[in-house]
């Protein structure tokens, strides 16, 4: 809790709050900017090495060009026989997830978090100076979101070359582009729940909801199923539009500047009429007392912590869902020996509803492993704000509390599987697919043990490094993401391969899951449990 | 219970290279109120963490009524309850229900008590925690220390933030605790505040105990100020025995004086004095003898 307190008494620098926020998402822009830069870079200058001749691009063009299902999650695909084109494929969407995940927490961090902490409070005494305070909050996120696309598109000048074996300037600039186009839609929705929702916290999981809606919308539409005009309905797809590096589309961002305009005043809107501390949603700050759930740690646990298991719940039941209904349509596009090759890469091995739900298994582990990773950042966030010190100063043990903690995670994460299954056998049964129940909740269940080795791995970390512990287990499910991706498409060296946890994840229910995987996945999750269990026992709360 | 409230053998604290606390030893008899004063980054903060076992002493040990707080944070702290000035508290619970969690963390919770201290402390129990000024989170916090009516009450500076209205409520129930055998260690570096609530004075500066004495002995040992009028120009009392920081005004003369006073009324007499008065130093005025002085040991 280092951010400078305000004097009381003393005038506010006319920018102090500019300032302040400025110093904070410049750096984490810079930093951010730089690995999308960075991951950019590295995919286009491999395609030469990867795809050194032109029958194998045109292979891997027939392979991914028309193919519906991975069109659905990574994104459009066109001109893989360039570098372009291939590089496009290959990061568009992570590059416009991770910015606007960017853009939302810096967005909530310097909106919400600063007034949370009640530091600000003197600044945002009386309408006008919280009109104004905001608008300089919201100013300096916007220097931090052109930090990141500015650092972004630096990084990326590493892979111009000529048109024949690398990017050109208007590729890297149209990519920082898209990457602030990005940025800015979802720091200005973080602004906007900022002003709706009274935590941090909650402002952050509305913000994510609207992305994950947003990326199931563009899956849809980019499914093949005749609705591709979806795609102007959600923010993501808005910037796949603009598509920098493979048919630019300026038009794009015109949805993006009115969206951010209009979300941007609505804030502003929002914090003049509002109470401090208050959110336009959360008004119902008197309350009657509920004296359940306050007995103790567990109880804590299960009342703090429910409402957002049960949003993963319902978010993961959609989701599974939706991919359960689209499955059996984009699998029957699927034909041909290529394809096949290719799929038997991504570790599918039989055709059609199966072949795609073996797939989309892949995003559907990243989410669980999310929430898995989320349930130790709320064990963190509790420690981090102080909330622990009151419970550990008093008769509550602090090993305890996370055991609490991490069964509270396993229950979400059974949960999580059980819904999996079952919806996926709901929806695709619906569509006329015969894949029985049982593939389809075992399926469910192989979602687990990725999660486990990374839940294992954030508590480790927990206990032994407590504040790198959430940024480093969130980057660790991005590289593993990342890995398979390039994985899946181009050769990468085995070791790197085996770092990622989806790699030794088989694509149910179109492999069988491995057992022997499972098992060693099941055991690092828990020998880095218990590590992290040990290891906090013996170590200092620390505050942010 | 014969143990010391609390008791500190050689707790050392060190962050990296930043000792952050030096080989405490301090002793707190149960039952009295220790004012524990230092300036900001002395250690305050530190030392009483140290105490609640939510963070790990480098070296060293400490007790709590003979528990080790470390090693049996949860017998140790039967006993106890703790207030900060860094008051962060769940945002969406209400303060009613934040002393409800609270009072169950801790056992048991005098429910009279409690609805006494909610009127006088003027606290509106069924609003939200986001909702509150910091004044009123650190209401809520007070409330829940006292309502437990713990045998030892750990409180770091905890009337930062409030009004001097509620200042004066939170003082009464102090002096109440003590009075009912409770014990209280109260931080702060507000010297007034200490002055008026505490039986014993410990000095903290730079993580070392400079200090540990009753506010009586504490004055005692220190200078007493003096002021004199005489007709004319006082009478240069350099070289007087115990005399220092003389000052004068046109005719009146300021000038402390350590140890026998003897020697200075004997000077001030022959110089025929017309008006005198002395009292004893207030402890803001101790408290900056000792930062003044060479002798403090360096870290
Ligand atoms: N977690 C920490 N990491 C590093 N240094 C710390 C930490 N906590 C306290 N310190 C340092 O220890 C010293 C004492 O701090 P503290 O006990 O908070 O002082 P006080 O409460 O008297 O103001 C300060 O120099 C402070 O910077
Ligand atoms: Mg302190």
């Amino acid at each position: 809790m280092k951010t400078p307190t305000v004097p009381a008494g003393a005038r506010p620098a006319r920018a102090l709050v500019f300032t302040l926020t400025v110093r904070r998402t410049v750096r984490s822009g810079a930093l951010w900017g730089a690995a999308l830069g960075l991951i950019t870079a590295t995919s286009a200058l491999s395609y030469d090495r990867v795809y050194p001749t032109h029958a194998l691009r045109l292979a891997l063009a027939r392979a991914f060009g028309s193919n519906t299902m991975t069109i659905a999650l990574f994104g459009p695909a066109p001109h893989l026989d360039t570098v372009a084109g291939f590089t496009s494929f290959k990061v568009s969407l992570t590059l416009s997830v991770l910015a606007s995940l960017w853009g939302l927490r810096a967005a909530t961090g310097a909106l919400r978090g600063e007034e949370e902490t009640g530091r600000w409070d003197l600044l945002l005494a009386g309408p006008r100076r919280r009109v104004a305070t905001t608008a300089q909050a919201l100013a300096g996120v916007g220097v931090g979101v052109v930090v990141l696309a500015a650092t972004c598109a630096l990084v990326t000048t590493a892979a111009i070359r000529s048109p024949a074996s690398g990017l050109r300037w208007t590729q890297v600039l149209g990519l920082g582009g898209a990457v602030l186009a990005a940025a800015t839609t979802f720091a200005a929705l973080g602004a906007l729940t900022s002003q709706l929702d009274a935590t941090r916290h909650d402002a952050t999981t509305t913000g994510v909801v609207v992305l994950a809606i947003a990326y199931a919308l563009r899956l849809v539409a980019d499914a093949g199923l005749g609705l591709h005009a979806l795609v102007w309905a959600s923010p993501l797809g808005w910037v796949e539009e603009m598509a920098p590096l493979t048919a630019p589309s300026p038009v794009a961002a015109v949805p993006v500047a009115i969206w951010a305009i209009v979300l941007g005043a609505a804030a502003l809107r929002g914090a003049r009429v509002r109470d401090v501390g208050a959110g336009l949603l959360a008004r119902d700050d008197r309350r009657r007392r509920r004296r359940r759930l306050l007995t103790g740690p567990g109880a804590l646990t299960w009342r703090l912590g429910s409402s957002t298991i049960l949003r993963w719940w319902i978010g993961i039941t959609l989701g599974a869902g939706l991919i359960g209904l689209v499955a059996r349509k984009a699998g029957s596009t699927i034909g041909g020996s290529s394809v096949r090759d290719v799929f038997s890469r991504l570790g599918a091995t039989t055709l059609g509803t199966r072949a795609v739900l073996g797939v989309a298994s892949l995003i559907l582990a990243v989410v669980v492993s999310l929430l898995a990773v989320g349930q130790v950042a709320a064990a963190r966030a509790e420690e981090a704000r102080g909330h622990l010190d009151w419970l550990v100063a008093s008769r509550v043990s602090r090993v305890r509390w996370l055991l609490w903690r991490l069964g509270a995670a396993a229950i979400a994460l059974g949960g999580v599987g059980l819904l999996e299954g079952l919806a996926t056998w709901g929806a695709t049964a619906s569509q006329g697919a015969h894949v029985g129940p049982t593939l389809l909740l075992e399926a469910g269940a192989n979602l687990l043990p990725p999660a486990l080795t990374l839940l294992g791995v954030a508590t480790a970390l927990y206990g032994l490094w407590p504040r790198a512990a959430v940024p480093v287990s969130y980057g660790l499910v991005a590289w593993s993401l990342l890995i398979v991706i390039v994985g899946g498409i181009g050769a990468i060296s085995p070791w790197l391969l085996d770092t990622s946890v989806f790699h030794h994840m088989a694509g149910a229910p179109a492999e069988a899951p491995r057992a022997a995987a499972n098992a060693i996945m099941c055991a690092i999750g828990l020998v880095g449990i218990a590590t992290g269990v040990v290891a906090f026992a013996r170590r200092d709360l620390v505050a942010t | 219970m014969d143990a010391p409230a609390v008791r500190a053998d050689g707790l050392t604290k060190r962050y990296g290279r930043t000792v952050a606390l030096d080989h405490l030893d301090l002793v707190v008899p149960a039952g009295q109120i220790l004012g524990y004063l230092g300036p900001n980054g002395a250690g305050k903060t530190t030392t009483l963490r140290l105490l609640l076992g939510l963070i790990r002493p480098t070296s060293g040990r400490a007790e709590i009524f003979g528990v080790d707080a470390w090693r049996e944070p949860v017998r140790a702290h039967a006993h106890l309850a703790y207030v900060t000035s860094d008051v962060a508290l769940w945002p969406t619970l209400t303060g009613g229900e934040v002393l409800d969690l609270l009072g169950h963390a801790h056992g048991a919770v005098d429910g009279a008590l409690r609805e006494e201290l909610i009127a006088s402390f003027d606290l509106d129990p069924t609003l939200r925690v986001r909702a509150y000024s910091t004044g009123n989170r650190q209401k809520i916090l007070l409330i829940a220390a006292l309502m437990t009516r713990a045998d030892l009450l750990v409180l770091d500076e905890p009337t930062r933030g409030l009004d001097p209205l509620v200042d004066q409520v939170f003082r009464t129930y102090i002096r109440q605790a003590r009075d009912r055998g409770q014990t209280v260690v109260l931080s702060s570096h507000e010297l007034s505040e200490v002055e008026a609530l505490c039986d014993q004075v410990a000095i903290v500066r730079a993580g070392r105990l400079v200090e540990q004495r009753t506010l009586a002995e504490l004055r005692q040992l220190s200078a007493l100020a003096i002021e004199a009028t005489f007709p004319g120009r006082p009478p240069d009392l350099r070289g007087v025995p115990g005399v220092h920081a003389l000052e004068v005004e046109g005719s009146v003369l300021r000038c402390q004086v350590e140890g026998s006073i003897e020697p200075l009324l004997r000077a001030l007499a022959e110089a025929g004095v017309t008006r005198m008065t002395s009292r004893e130093p207030s402890l803001e005025e101790l408290f900056l003898a000792h930062y003044d002085r060479a002798d403090v040991p360096a870290p």
